[in-house]
């Protein structure tokens, strides 16, 4: 009796299996609870709704300018720090990113509790609960944009800066030249790993912002505790926003320099 | 050889399905699936009265909870489970089983199993999805919810004997509240039946476990109280409370307390305001029956008009709120953030006491005089009991709560009222609250509780009394009188005041701008996917001039 050897094929299964269960059959659930009514009949009435309502599309304007300012803003603290990083030549680089990277190892409620209690102590807790929230999610968030484009940057050859000085290119030349371009893969990956789950963070909204925020996961949440149907399409809408700001940072294109830049 | 990698595989994905049903043949024991609220039970161990009352001494400056229950709680324990009582402090699911074994020596052994849920909704939603417990403890309107559609199986008679044969375990019967007896037989639901609806009283479907009412935690330090009995509900949109107060956050209690707010000066849709009421009242022009009828007809009112007057209440009390919370509340009332929160009893029971032990605060409780919120949960049977043949253990379950002992170790190990009234109940009540040194002591009536027929009046502090923790766990007759249960949303109410509720909560913004940002969305969306299809559309493909060819562009070299 031989060994069972399993082939490349059998292999895939657990995989298949998962995704199956976990992925596939999911979404069709929320696509039937979507166009249902309460009496499980085919129905587009949660859709009319939804786009009837001027407070639920405030709702999402809200979680996508509140997503589009955390990206933004943390794009502007960790693509700088990245780039000191990548380029610079000190020995304990890895304690710095170290630094950064650490509290994620920390549970992020704890994180968020103590944030809560800082502001108490400021006096802006309760007071500017729009602000309390973005900050939250940068702090949240942040590592996630540091990463990504400090691994493509460290990819970056010498060279390429080295010609570009042989050929009379300055400072800014050779950022605007070789650096932006060549790490805009991991500056997509991280833009997408800060604006999608911030758009649904409601843990921090409702910490930071005293639940006077309310961004579109915690609509899914207060509608599943009811209404099913109406909670499904709200995530059905969640996930065609999702699709198609994907589509435009390009994160389908599956380029071989993007490599790297997803953790 | 590659059939047998995925019989291999198939076998290892099986594996947990099979393993339960081994177990279950094993032995000839009946599971009870008990599925109640998160830390609603004396799960023993430190902080359980069992525990307490072997390891505290009256030297540490801890009170003893000893000689309640005549001898000793050691005896009645080796008496009632039949082993002794260890040290370590048992729980009360355990004890169940002893106990059960030791009454019910001819039948089968109960084996409990015990999970539990953090929202009524929660709850009903694992139900719906085809889980299958015994008994649950739902709140007020979720039991009347369940009822009404049918999925709850009612008590049987002789659950509610009180004496003669096959009484001797009914403790519930015998030593539930005449109060909450009398709120359970009044309360009405109509249920679906096969040839139509039928009415039936709560108490067919469900016993009572813990109750009380909604009302407002404060600081006196900040809050004065005689403005806050001026104001009542208007509480939440006073300035003075500005970034002062909570709500909670959750369409009911909210809109419980909207409605408050709504009717306590003005008149709406033809009923009159809470402080009319309560002024013809104090004169005698209404009866308590009359003035409760119309206090329930007020904080149940569910229609169109209503949700529409609700609406910019609901709006001014978010413009005036701290914030809304669900659990935050009681630590920020205690760390002084804010001065008052909108609370259930038992949770501003834990707070006060909270307060008292680590900051040394005082807390105060108040329950808007003109009316209120009369909560609480109870223990019912889903369909499950017959099939599964487990009524009589759950029912069993419901007298062992019930038994005197135990709705002390349950009252005392979460800090909720509990429905058990009765002569032993209310020494318990005494060993709490009872205070004949007070500076200011006073007789606190509390029969209407424990029994007309006892002696149920305690000597207490006046403030105590007025505002204190006994108040709060034990409400006075005239704040009583004054509370509504509210009813479960149907369908249709519920899908009215969930789209209120969501507007009160989004932050709205103008049609016009909607529509602005909507269209440059699309504008946006359309642009760069042109940009990056359009050249492969021939439509937008610039045409070569007369005598040219096109040459395919070759891809520029990568570095």
């Amino acid at each position: 009796m031989k060994a069972p050897r399993f082939s490349r094929k059998t292999l895939c299964i657990p995989y298949a299996v998962f995704l199956l269960f976990f992925v596939i059959a999911p979404m069709l659930i929320i696509l039937a609870y979507a166009f249902t009514d309460r009496e499980m009949h085919f129905s587009v009435m949660n859709f009319v709704r939804f786009f009837s309502d001027p407070s639920k599309l405030s709702t999402i304007v809200y979680s996508i300018v509140i997503a589009l300012i955390t990206t933004v803003v943390c794009l502007l603290i960790a693509f700088p720090v990245a780039y000191i990083l990548a380029r610079s030549k000190m020995k304990k680089k890895f304690v710095i990113v170290m630094l950064f990277v650490l509290p994620m190892w920390i549970n992020f409620v704890l994180r968020i509790n103590a944030i809560r209690e800082l502001f108490n102590w400021i006096g802006i807790l309760g007071q500017a609960n729009y602000f309390n929230t973005v900050f939250g999610m940068v702090y949240d968030f942040l590592p996630f944009m540091i990463l990504p484009p400090y691994t493509t940057m460290l990819k970056i050859d010498d060279s390429l800066y080295e010609a570009c000085s042989d050929l009379g290119g300055n400072g800014f030349t050779s950022f605007a030249r070789i650096t932006l371009p060549l790490s805009k893969p991991g500056i997509l990956s991280g833009v997408t790993m800060v604006f999608l789950p911030s758009m649904t963070n409601y843990v921090v909204s409702d910490m930071l912002g005293n639940s006077k925020v309310t961004i579109i996961g915690k609509f899914i949440y207060e509608y599943f505790e009811s209404d099913w149907h109406m909670g499904s399409m709200v995530a059905l809408i969640l996930l065609i926003v999702v699709f198609v700001s994907t589509l435009l940072s390009g994160g389908f294109k599956s380029e071989e320099n993007v490599r790297g830049a997803n953790l | 050889m590659k059939k047998r990698g995925y019989i291999l595989l198939a076998a290892l994905f099986l594996l947990p399905s099979v393993l339960p049903l081994l177990a279950g043949c094993a032995d000839d024991t009946v599971e009870l699936r008990v599925y109640s609220w998160e830390e609603y039970i004396d799960e023993g161990g430190e902080g359980a009265l069992l525990y307490d009352e072997l390891h505290l001494t009256d030297e540490a400056g801890a009170a003893v909870p000893s000689d309640l229950i005549g001898d000793d709680y050691k005896s009645w324990y080796e008496d009632a489970m039949g082993t002794p009582l260890s040290e370590d402090g048992p729980a009360i699911l355990e004890d169940f089983e002893l106990w059960y074994a030791k009454t019910y020596p001819d039948r089968p052994r109960v084996k409990v199993k015990y999970s539990t849920f953090g929202t009524n909704e929660d709850m009903y939603n694992k139900i719906m999805l085809g889980k299958e417990y015994d008994l649950l403890c739902p709140s007020d309107y979720m039991i009347m919810k369940l009822a009404a559609e049918g999925r709850l199986t009612p008590y049987d008679e002789d659950f509610f004997l009180t004496e003669g044969e096959g009484s001797e375990n009914n403790y519930y019967a015998k030593n539930v509240s005449p109060y909450i007896d009398g709120v359970f037989a009044n309360g009405k639901v109509t249920i679906k039946t096969e040839d139509g609806s039928e009415e039936k009283a709560w108490r067919e479907y469900a016993a009572g476990y813990m109750w009380g009412t909604t009302g407002f935690v404060y600081n006196p330090e900040y809050v004065d109280r005689e403005e806050l009995e001026n104001l009542g509900w208007s509480a939440f949109t006073n300035k003075s409370y500005a970034n002062k107060i909570t709500a909670k956050d959750n369409v009911r209690d909210t809109y419980f307390a909207a409605l408050g707010v709504t009717y306590q000066e003005e008149k709406h849709n033809q009923i009159s305001s809470l402080s009319d009421l309560e002024k013809q009242y104090t004169a005698n022009e209404l009866s308590a029956e009359e003035y409760n009828a119309a206090v329930t007809r007020i904080f149940n009112a569910t229609d169109e008009e209503t949700v529409d007057a609700v609406e910019p209440y609901l709006m001014a009390i978010k413009q005036n709120i701290y914030g809304f919370e669900t659990d935050t509340g009681k630590t920020d009332l205690a760390s002084g953030k804010i001065w008052l929160n909108y609370a259930w009893s038992g949770d501003a029971v834990y707070v006060m006491s909270l307060a008292e032990e680590e900051n040394d605060t005082e807390l105060d409780y108040y329950v808007p005089s003109a009316g209120s919120n009369l909560w609480f949960d109870g223990w019912v049977m889903t369909k499950n009991v017959e099939k599964r043949k487990t009524k009589h253990a759950a029912q069993a379950f419901v007298n062992f709560l019930s038994m005197p002992e135990n709705a002390m170790r349950n009252s005392y190990y979460i800090g909720y009222t509990s429905a058990i009234g009765g002569e032993k109940m209310f020494d318990y009540a005494s060993y709490l609250y009872a205070d004949d040194e007070a500076e200011d002591p006073v007789e606190y009536d509390l029969k209407y509780f424990f029994g007309e027929d006892l002696d149920a009046v305690l000597t207490a502090d006046r403030a105590d009394t007025l505002h204190g923790q006994l108040f709060a766990q034990y409400p006075s007759t005239d704040i009583i009188d004054r509370c509504a249960v509210m009813n479960y949303f149907d369908a249709a109410t519920s899908e009215r005041i969930n789209e209120l509720w969501a507007h009160v909560k989004a932050e709205k913004l103008d049609a016009w701008a909607i529509t602005v940002i909507v269209v440059s969305a699309v504008a946006i969306v359309l642009g760069v996917i042109f940009a990056k299809f359009g050249h492969k559309i021939d439509f937008f493909r610039r045409k070569p001039k007369k005598g040219y060819t096109l040459v395919k562009q070759q891809d520029p070299i990568r570095i």
